[in-house]
């Protein structure tokens, strides 16, 4: 047993230290090469640490370029995406946990949302391209905001459920008997019990969309909808790349997601997964 | 039974109507917001299907000739292909780096902090934006400033730079670690959490009958990962056709159409073509095709539909 063990473990060290590098060094350089001026990019050797770091580049992408404006829109599509998504979650998935419906209905409602899950969006972004210009929600935020609640129904519905039907009727029924009417137990009884499953579902949706490019790169088209990838983008696509600036909103788009992930870390699998993998 | 779901509800005895109170209000809440998602859901379904045998211009009904173009276009077997290749590049590869990194773990780290943050970090890759992950990959591979190069001239393993993105030998595989770097971590969750269902008695067993690691791979574990190995390539399968945004920023497709994926490839085909009706054909044959593919796997999908 004993060497069988060390010889794993001999093994193991050196396995770990090139993935801590791999993973490590790439969002180093990203960082890095944000923190630099534009002088030292145009040095003729690169140089792996900044010399003299400056958050230039950082007023330069927000401010000058004015990609702030998109950070807003970014920050106000995805909360109010979180918010219609979290809605119509509830709407769909407290029937079909808290109250009596047919297995088959509810069976037929999670097998949907989750085939919606294999929808490839490209496919689907022609066809809403037509629906969103005829309607005049072209270059409108609300556009975004209605497909990306669509998107992200499914995660919602599946984690909701999840969440939902863990928690005992009985504690509901209790406040029934005590008089409560079904709308009260809801407000002052499931919602409070639900509500650290409610939290996850918004963080995870609210990251999700923070990331989506595709949807956002098509329906708009000015800095009246734009979202902060679509920024990102231009800043990548552009004749001459500026690397700093590039960076520096590469890091902004990482961080906001970053941050989020440490209040929801326990959910996030489980949600990409659909709750076949539970934290233990 | 007519006469006694006219009779008004509040006397009706559950069970005595067609539906009990609770199904009433499950259904007066379920009702309108699956109408309205299906009907947001379906119309521009139908429309496309409506585009896709129209001219581009909307004006004349063509028949199938949109769909006769979309098949016949050479780029479009292309972009297949080179869905494919992708999918084959990163697929086997994030599935056994991810084994194997899920079963050294296991089998190496025995502190449950130690697990616990290597659950943290390993999902913190799955959060990032794939554009600003593509920032990244630009900022490594990238001609001039890319510090792959640097340091490969560096530790004298090549001579001049590479140019990774801008040629078709090196791009796909650049394209394809992204992915890899992406989503390996999700392969390890997965998979990781699947080793701890495996009952240790049946190792330990296992282990006073003299198995080797592999024998108990192989014999054991491998049972209890089976159904997770399924949803694994089932999902990474429907994501490598939705793979855009980091394709898009780091090579557009080029060099050529080496990297055009088919989502790039239909995105070309409507914004930049303006081909609208080819485009439609494109779209409804692929949700066809994916529904097709999904109703026949639907099945074998190992999630708790409860």
């Amino acid at each position: 047993m004993r060497p069988r063990r060390s010889w794993r473990a001999v093994l193991a060290i050196p396995v770990f230290a090139v993935i801590a590098i791999l993973y490590a060094f790439p969002l180093y350089w990203l960082l890095v090469t944000s923190l630099k001026s534009k002088a030292e990019l145009y040095q003729t050797t690169l140089t792996l640490f900044p010399e003299a770091p400056t958050f230039q580049p950082y007023v330069s992408v927000l401010v000058e370029r004015g990609l702030w404006v998109l950070l807003r829109n970014s920050v106000v599509v995805c909360g109010l995406s979180v918010l219609v998504a979290l809605v119509l979650g509830l709407l769909i998935t407290y029937p079909i946990t808290r109250l009596e419906v047919s297995p088959r209905v509810r069976v037929g409602i999670l097998n949907w949302a989750l085939s919606l899950r294999f929808l490839p969006p490209i496919a689907v972004v022609v066809p809403y391209f037509g629906v969103v210009r005829t309607l005049g929600l072209y270059d409108q935020p609300q556009a975004l905001v209605l497909i990306y609640s669509l998107l992200n129904l499914p995660f919602t519905i599946w984690m909701l459920k999840g969440f939902l039907s863990e928690i005992p009727r009985e504690i509901e029924e209790a406040a029934f008997t005590d008089g409560a009417g079904r709308w009260t137990a809801f407000r002052l009884v499931l919602l409070p019990l639900a509500w650290p499953g409610l939290f996850a579902a918004a963080v995870i949706v609210f990251t999700f969309t923070w990331s989506e490019f595709l949807f956002a790169l098509i329906l708009t088209s000015t800095p009246n909808a734009q979202t902060f990838p679509v920024g990102v983008q231009g800043l990548v696509t552009q004749f001459e790349v500026i690397w700093n600036d590039m960076a520096a909103a590469g890091t902004i788009a990482l961080a906001l997601p970053l941050v989020l992930m440490v209040l929801a870390r326990r959910y996030v699998v489980a949600g990409l997964t659909f709750g076949v993998v539970r934290e233990k | 039974m007519a006469n006694v779901t006219a009779r008004p509800a509040p006397l009706s005895r559950a069970g005595a109507g067609r539906f009990t109170r609770q199904e009433r209000l499950a259904y007066t809440m379920l009702a309108p917001v699956l109408g309205t998602i299906l009907v947001i859901v379906t119309y521009p379904f139908l429309l496309a299907v409506l585009q896709s045998l129209q001219d581009s211009a909307g004006r004349e009904f063509v028949g199938p000739s949109n769909y006769v173009n979309a098949l016949a276009n050479p780029l479009l077997y292309e972009a297949l292909g080179a869905t494919g290749t992708y999918a084959a590049l990163v697929m086997p590869t994030e599935i056994l780096l991810g084994l194997g990194l899920a079963l050294l773990v296991h089998r190496t780290v025995r502190s449950s902090s130690v697990r616990a943050l290597l659950f943290v970090l390993a999902t913190i890759p799955l959060v990032l934006p794939p554009i600003a992950v593509g920032v990244i990959a630009r900022l490594i591979y990238a001609p001039g400033y890319g510090v792959l190069n640097y340091l490969l001239i560096g530790a004298g393993i090549v001579r001049d730079e590479i140019n990774w993105l801008g040629q078709p030998a090196t791009a796909m595989p650049a394209v394809a670690s992204v992915d890899v770097w992406q989503w390996t971590p999700f392969v390890y969750l997965v998979l990781f959490s699947g080793l701890l269902t495996v009952p240790r008695e049946e190792i330990e067993a296992a282990q006073v009958d003299g198995a080797s690691g592999w024998q108990q791979f192989w014999h054991i574990e491998l049972n209890y990962l089976r159904p997770l190995l399924l949803l694994i390539v089932f999902f990474r399968l429907a994501d490598v056709l939705r793979v855009f945004d980091h394709v898009f920023v780091l090579t557009g497709g080029g060099p050529g159409n080496t990297t055009q994926l088919l989502s790039l490839y239909l995105y070309r085909i409507e914004f930049k073509y303006f081909d609208s009706g080819q485009a439609a054909a494109l779209a409804v044959l692929v949700l066809v095709g994916v529904s097709i593919a999904y109703s026949l796997v639907t099945r074998a999908l190992p999630v708790e539909r409860r």
